[in-house]
This record gives structure tokens, sequence and C-alpha cells, in this order.
């Protein structure tokens, strides 16, 4: 596994804002009331 | 439970014991027991740096802790991914380039000899204590579900632990923990897909449902410094956190530390950058998913059975007040899930959401019923309250089909052994190669450290399950082990950020590193609201700074690597 180092750090990255994207989806979409 | 079950556990055992006696073949010499010849491929060494850091806390802690207090503390790995990347283009290349066998090894090299003593001593101070606590914590929840003593419980965990990773050394602790992944991560899709099969409304509803009491709130941007688990204090403090534990911890700088090569030692470690975030997500959705499970299934009052027995034998009267309130309230809380169910389907919107409001209402009172069941059982048992250690398991035992309950028991005997595995291997290294080689015998044969080396790992084993068995009363699971580090953490990620600056000086280090600790030990006693996550920003700044001035005008020994 030889990917240049920036490659993976863009992987890294893009898979953490997917992941906080969908966590973010997930807060919205059901927490309708106010807390 | 079911003798399938225990089958189950046992082949389980059996196989990570055994597999770990066949690789006691072909090691010859030290760096072969600890560092496997620095021959492993980056997805083992990625799995076992993920299976070192999942222990049976998180496993039965944090599940818990999603039924109760829902996907908040997932902003404790926020850190995480930065601080893979940040070591994967500095302390790695470092250490592995080094060759050395520990992370305080390569301290020596670049300040002196008793900033890496000091450094290790903390090490083993720290790690050996926690190893302790990470047997008891798992040995607890077993002793009360099954009515074990406890010492059969830390037994059970211990003895084959301690077995395999003796005779098999870093080669049966990765091996074994890239089986345990496998283990850990079955049992909790098995446990997500049983749970939304089981679920009696619609997901959407249901989730809905759980929104409305705060339990899918993951966020929160508010800048508190005594709140624990906010984005900031993830961002920042768990970044500085998981800086120093994957960073400067033996037990995790020597999984990578026996990759191929950096490149797979980095691979390695991004590996952890990926799925951790995601993987701790589902843990706590399991917990807010058991939490709606038992919205629509009664929940006993109390989950750990012996604090829910004690009660009753001592406390008859109240006991049975507590029952009949708590009752009526898990009725009324069911009959408000099921109407806002119902609203949400084929109500208008104004009576969804005063339906929502009902339920998080229903909620509410059950919480105040559980508070007041949990207070009985503190004063009754002379004991704080863990019960949100116990939600998973009763669960577990209680409703999942055949065989399931054995593959989760293996989970969590696997999740502990993989991490007491690493620690003891770590224990052991430090202890041989800091202090034995270092201080005692410089030369001797390889058969001769081979033996020391298995002999200091069985010694650490025996002190670790000892210490389990007396500190199985600690405070809370999750929170103990992460305490217990924090004191030292950030100071020795201060002392290696520091190795990496030019001219910095081995008695500024030194300085530095007991300045740090008395920094934070400051803060710690001084002002106990700041969250324990800042304890290692704080640390690490106080010796960079300290450090850094104290070696104003000083030699030129740069890093070696």
């Amino acid at each position: 596994m030889s990917t240049p180092f920036r490659t993976t750090l863009w992987r890294v990255l893009l898979i953490q804002a997917v992941t906080l994207a969908l966590l973010w989806l997930l807060q919205s979409r059901y927490t309708l009331l106010p807390l | 439970m079911h003798w399938i079950n225990w089958a189950i556990v046992a082949v389980y055992l059996v196989v990570v014991v055994f597999d770990g006696l066949r690789r006691t073949r072909g090691t010859t010499n030290i760096e072969g027991y600890f560092l496997a010849n620095r021959s492993l491929p980056w997805w083992a060494v990625g799995l076992s740096v993920m299976a070192t850091q999942l222990s049976a806390v998180t496993l039965i802690g944090t599940t818990g802790q999603g039924a109760t207090d829902g996907l908040r503390f997932v902003q404790f790995y926020f850190g995480l991914p930065i601080a893979m990347v940040i070591l994967g283009v500095t302390i790695v290349p470092f250490l592995h380039g080094a060759k050395v066998y520990t992370a305080y090894e390569f301290l020596e090299k670049r300040f002196d000899a008793k900033t890496r003593s000091l450094t290790s001593f903390l090490f083993l101070l720290s790690r050996g204590m926690s190893c302790g606590t990470i047997i008891a914590a798992p040995s607890v929840v077993l002793s009360a579900i099954f009515g074990w003593d406890i010492t059969w419980c830390v037994a059970l965990i211990g003895i084959p632990t301690v077995v395999y990773t003796v005779l098999g050394g870093v080669q049966a602790v990765t091996w074994a923990d890239v089986k345990q992944m496998v283990v850990i991560v079955g049992a909790l899709l098995a446990i997500v897909v049983v749970l939304i099969m089981r679920m009696p409304v619609p997901l959407d509803n249901a989730l809905e449902i759980a929104g409305a009491t705060g339990r899918l709130r993951v966020f929160d941007f508010s800048f508190n410094l005594s709140e624990t688990y906010t984005f900031w204090s993830g961002i920042l403090g768990g970044t500085f956190l998981m800086l120093s534990y994957f960073g400067t911890d033996q037990s995790q700088v020597q999984r990578y530390l026996a990759a191929k090569s950096v490149g797979e030692a980095r691979s390695s470690l991004l590996m952890s950058a990926y799925w951790k975030i995601p993987l701790q997500a589902l843990i706590l959705l399991i917990g807010v998913l058991v939490f709606l499970f038992y919205t629509f299934t009664p929940a006993p009052m109390l989950f750990n059975p012996q604090h829910s027995a004690q009660v009753q034998q001592k406390e008859p009267a109240t006991f049975a007040a507590l029952e009949a309130r708590y009752s009526t309230a898990i009725t009324q809380r069911t009959a408000a899930a099921r109407e806002a169910s119902a609203d949400i389907d084929n109500g208008t919107k104004a009576a969804t959401t005063s339906a929502l409001l009902a339920f998080r209402s229903a909620d509410s009172s059950v919480n105040v019923v559980r508070k007041d069941a949990l207070a009985a059982a503190g004063r009754v048992t002379g004991e704080a309250s863990r019960d949100v250690n116990y939600i998973i398991p009763r669960f577990v035992l209680d409703h999942l089909p055949l065989g399931f309950a054995g593959v989760f028991l293996a989970a969590v005997l696997a999740a502990a052994m993989s991490s007491i595995a690493a620690e003891l291997n770590s224990l052991s290294t430090a202890t041989v190669v800091d202090f034995y080689q270092r201080w005692f015998k410089r030369e001797g044969t390889d058969a001769h450290f081979l033996f020391v080396s298995k002999a200091s790992t069985a010694v650490w084993g025996v002190f670790a399950c000892v210490v389990a068995v007396y500190a199985a009363n600690l405070g809370s699971l999750i929170e103990v082990v992460n305490r217990f580090g924090s004191f030292f953490y950030g100071s020795i990620l201060g002392v290696f950020i520091l190795a990496m600056i030019p001219r910095t000086r081995a008695f500024g280090a030194f300085v530095g590193l007991l300045s740090g600790m008395a920094a934070v030990a400051a803060v710690s006693f001084g002002v106990p609201s700041v969250s324990f996550l800042w304890h290692n920003v704080i640390g690490a700044v106080v010796v960079v700074v300290v450090g850094t001035l104290l070696s104003v005008g000083g030699d030129r020994k740069l890093p070696t690597a």
C-alpha cells in the first residue's frame, strides 16, 4: 500500500467529511423538537 | 445461559490459545518476540491497533452510554483522524527509522537516559495499573450477571490471555487481534440486525421517537471547559489525547513498530483514521436501538441483578414502592411511544409534535424513578452505581436468539483480551529493554533475553490479574481508564514534540516533563471542573514551552532518524 501520502490524506478527510455529514443528517432529521 | 452459547465461547477460547501456542515456533530472539522481526503487514497491524483500543469497556460501557445518553460521546473521537495523519508524518517515521524497541528508547537517542527512564517508568506505572482495570471492568459485569465470584471471572479472561501472550509474543498478540476484531464487528452487526428486525414500529418512526429525547443529538458546539464531550473538546482535547496515546504509549507504538516498513506502519494507523468514528457511531447507535427496544418491551428497573436483589432483600418496602412507580411510568412511556408512532404515520404536524413532547415527558418520568432506584441501590450496597454497564449484557442474555449470547460473550472476551495482551506485551518490552537491558545486563545471549522477556510478561500478567481482583470496585469504567492516562499522557507527548524541535536539550526536556506533570496535577486538583480531555493539551503545551525556554543557547543535537 504505497499510495502517496497526500492522496491518503484526502481519502481520510473525505471519509471523515462523509461520516460527519451523515451524523449531521441523522441529528437534523430526527431531532425535531428543541431540547 | 444455554450450553450452545457456552460452546461458542469455549471454541473461541480454544482457537485463540491454540493459535498463540502455534506461533511460539521460530521465535529465537527478542526482536522476533517483541517486534515479529518487523515483518507484519499493514492490515494486520491496523486491525491490531483498533482491537487494542477497543476494550470490553467500549463494548459494554459505551453501548450502555448510547442507551442512556445518546450519540454525543462520538465527539470524543473527532480528533482521532487528525492525530493519525499528524503521527503519520511526524513520530512514525522517527520511531520506525530509529529501529528502536520502545518509544522511550528514542528519547535517550535524542536527549538522555534519565528522560527515557522517567517516561518509561511513567508508562509502566499508568499502564500496569490500567491493565488491571481493563480486566476488572468486564469481570465485574460477568460476576454480577452470572453470579460468579470475581476471582473466577478475572481468571476466565486473564489466564488464556497471559498464556498466549507469554508463549507467542507479538505474533500471537497481533494475529489474535485480527481474529478478535472479526468476532467483535460480527457480533455488533448481528445485534444491529436483530434489533432492527424486532422493532415493533417502523425504524424511521422509532428514530424520531429517540430523537425527541435528544439521544440522536451528536454535535455540541458550545465552548464549555467543564462539559466533557463537546465538538471543541473532541477536536482539540481529543487530538492531543490521541496523539499521546497512539504516538507515545508503548502499547500502541509497539503495534506499528512491528510493521514491515514506515509506509506500512503509516497505513496501519490510517486504518483507524478511516474506521474509528463510523465504528464508534455504530456502537453508540446500538445503545440507542436498545433504548428503543426497551421502550416497547418492559425493561428491568435496575439492570444490575445483584443490586436489584439486594435492594429487594434489605429494603423490601422501598423496592415494592419503586417497582409500582416504575411499572406505571414504563406503561405510560410505551403508550406514549405507540401514540407518537401512530401520529408520525397519520397525524398532523401539531399532533405529532404534541405526541413526541408527551413521550419525552413520559421518558423523563421513567428516568426519575430509575434515579431513585439507583440511589437506593447505592445506599444499600455501598457501591457507586454503574448500572449503565449492565444494559447491553442483560439485553443480550434476555432477548437475543440462541447462539447470539455466546457470540456476544466471545466478543466481550475478545475485546478485553486484545487490549490486555497488547498491554502485557508492551509492559514486558519496556521492562526488559528500558530497564533490564539498559541498566542491569547489557550483554547476554538471545536465549537469555528471550527467557527474561517471557518471564517478565508472565509477571505483569499475574500482577494485572491481582490488581483486577482488588480494583473491581473502582469508579466508572470508561472514565477511570481515560483519567488515569491523562495525568501523564499530555506531558509525555510534549517531550516527543520537543524531540522533534531542533536545538532543544536534555535538561529542558527533563525539567519540562516535570513541569508539565505538575501543571496537570495543579489543574486537576485546583480546578476540578476543567474536563480531563483538556489536561493533555495543558501538559503538552507546558512541556514544550518550558523545554524550549530552557534550551535557549544550548547544543545542536538533532533528531537521529
